[in-house]
């Protein structure tokens, strides 16, 4: 602060040997962090090709569980209802976010600050405080709310559908309002202007939340430990059951699947939205939800 | 949705789209997330003023409302583990952001924009890696006999490990591990809002501050900072919430001594299949997440009332 009217001095050596040193830091220490969010997720990979009967101690190399794992009935349908429930609770959180986030970029009102702000108090909620509460609710109403996948989409569904809102309005605010005004100007029913204009300008906003729906889907773990009725479990929640005991090579074998599966899905509609014309940092910023 | 569908056949006369109320195609999501978001939190509170009835699973007597849950938070062990995790939250949350901005200012300001998509693809893997096997990943890595106890004792060119050989070193089942982890789990949340933040700020408002005399700091400081405060205080708000409740990373990874209030939350709802206890923490853990909020949102803004005098006792008034 004191160095207000302070007469730019002209850079010293010291300066310079800094400037340099900065420039090694920031890569360096980058590197470092990468390295270190990478460490873990290499471990349990590895852990897959261990030959022994758990992931904590390694003896030698072997393949056996990737083919063992196939046995795990239990596994292989938890990893099913895990695909299910994303598949259906992105479906849902689309059809509510899109139209949400319509409304909020053009029809623009009194509601919207309420409605906004009911949107970001879902987002920082923590899970555990809705997941409790969705228990009890559930156990009060019971039959469909306490069986099969219903309660584990529904509760999926809250969180998805406020990001896929977010993201869609976001997108709609850019657009020209002009565009749909021409369509409905040129005899275009308001179904025929949402299916014909409207939703091809939204669709990279639509794939992008489409795609954070379904990786928020199969990241939960703790709502759904929460509303899970029993003989329905997620993969995740799966292995977040076996946590106390001995956790075999093939669950670290499925884990792997699970997450290349899900980079590949990714990477599919990060390609989708490249041909769009979108460039690789405006889709980590969508991708990332910010 | 069926407000606007009604009006189908033909082209629709002005006055007849106007009838929907604006927030026609909000109606689905407001009825949703009252029914599946503002119920069960409304609930939650609702049964932290109740009883647990016995012997049954879950049932909470309301008839006489009482604030004897929350006493018991207060007076128990809870309140322990909640000042616990209030600690590790923040300490958490100031570690990512110590960690974070580093790389967030290497990716907004240092690389051109092909290394940069690498960067960013790159830190998007663990982003999007599952949460929970993230956390199950650690434990592999910090058992006892595993990889950071062995290298820590084994490398010869380490001083430290001779006096570490003595024994297995233990990680797990300890505030540390959890701490550790919890950073990990929530550094990638908080890389890509830093970034978002740092990136929004003009280049060429950089470079005026750096014509205008000021060095590498003093433009980080007084240009840089203050232009991407909003996305910083909001990265570090869903950094800190979500961390505060978690209940995972302490369940794998903490034993008993590295306890968290989410896991006292979930224990009353599964284990003692106590509800109004349960909902009594879980309000207790949301109350704490504000006062923490609060008080940091207090010494922000009276640090920036303080540096506004300052600045003004240094510019002669007009």
């Amino acid at each position: 602060m004191t160095a207000t009217n302070a007469i730019p001095s002209k850079p010293s050596a010291l300066r310079k040997v800094g400037g340099k040193l900065a420039g090694l830091v920031l890569p360096g220490w980058s590197a470092l962090v990468i390295m270190f969010l990478f460490t873990p997720i290499f471990f349990l990979v590895a852990m897959s090709f261990n030959d022994f009967k758990t992931i904590f101690v390694w003896t030698k190399f072997s393949t056996h569980w990737w083919g063992d794992m196939w046995d795990n009935t239990t596994m292989i349908d938890a990893l099913i209802t895990s695909i299910e429930v994303a598949v259906i609770s992105t479906i849902i959180a689309l059809i509510l976010g899109t139209l949400a986030g319509l409304a909020l970029a053009r029809k623009p009102g009194r509601w919207t600050t309420g409605f906004v702000a009911l949107v970001l108090l879902i987002l920082v909620t923590p899970e555990i405080v809705d997941g409790a509460g969705q228990l009890s609710w559930f156990v009060k109403l019971e039959g469909p709310f306490r069986e099969g996948l219903t309660p584990i989409v529904l509760v999926h569904t809250v969180f998805s559908s406020a990001v896929v809102t977010l993201i869609v309005r976001a997108r709609v605010a850019g657009l020209d309002a002009r565009l749909e005004e021409a369509a409905a100007d040129l005899f275009a029913t308001p179904i025929r202007g949402f299916f014909q204009i409207t939703l091809p300008l939204v669709m990279p906003a639509v794939l992008s939340g489409g795609m954070l729906a379904f990786t928020l889907s199969l990241d939960n773990v703790v709502a759904t430990s929460f509303v899970s009725p029993a003989g329905t479990t997620t993969f995740p929640n799966y292995v977040f059951g076996l946590s106390g005991g001995v956790i075999r090579p093939e669950v670290a074998a499925m884990s792997t699947v699970f997450i290349v599966g899900t980079l590949i899905a990714i990477v599919a509609v990060a390609m989708v939205l490249r041909r769009g014309g979108q460039s690789g940092t405006e889709i980590a910023t969508t991708f990332t939800g910010n | 949705m069926t407000a606007t569908i009604g009006a189908t056949a033909g082209p629709p006369p002005q006055k007849f789209r106007l009838r929907a109320p604006k927030f026609a195609l909000a109606i689905p999501s407001i009825i949703w997330y009252v029914f599946l978001f503002v119920v069960p939190v409304v609930l939650v509170l609702v049964n932290s003023f109740g009883t647990k009835v016995a012997g049954t699973p879950g049932k909470v007597d309301l008839s006489s409302p009482t604030l004897e849950r929350y006493r018991e938070v207060i007076d128990g062990s809870f309140r322990t583990v909640l000042k616990q995790t209030m600690e590790t939250s923040i300490l958490g949350t100031v570690l990512c952001l110590v960690i974070s901005l580093p790389v967030a200012y290497f990716l907004a300001f240092k690389v051109g924009p092909k290394a940069k998509v690498a960067v960013l693809a790159l830190l998007m893997v663990p982003f999007f890696t599952n949460y929970l096997l993230r956390t199950l990943a650690w434990k592999i890595v910090l058992q006892p006999k595993g990889f950071v106890s062995n290298f820590l004792q084994d490398s010869h060119w380490f001083t430290l490990g001779q006096t570490l050989r003595d024994g297995p070193i233990q990680v797990l089942d300890s505030r540390t591990a959890v701490q550790l982890a919890i950073v990990y789990n929530y550094l990638p949340l908080m890389i890509f809002p830093l970034w978002v933040a740092l990136d929004r700020v003009e280049l060429h408002l950089r470079e005026a501050s750096k014509d205008l005399g000021a060095g590498r700091i003093r433009t980080f400081l007084q240009v840089t900072m203050p232009l991407a405060m909003p996305g910083i205080v909001a990265g570090l708000v869903l950094v800190f919430v979500p961390l505060s409740g978690d209940y995972v990373t302490a369940k794998l990874l903490g034993g008993v001594k590295g306890n968290m209030i989410g896991a006292a939350v979930a224990e009353q709802y599964f284990n003692a299949q106590n509800a109004a206890s349960g909902s009594a923490i879980a309000v207790s853990l949301i109350i704490s997440i504000l006062l923490v909020l609060a008080v940091v949102a207090g010494v922000a803004w009276f640090a920036k009332r303080l540096l506004a005098i300052n600045r003004n006792v240094k510019v002669p008034a007009r």
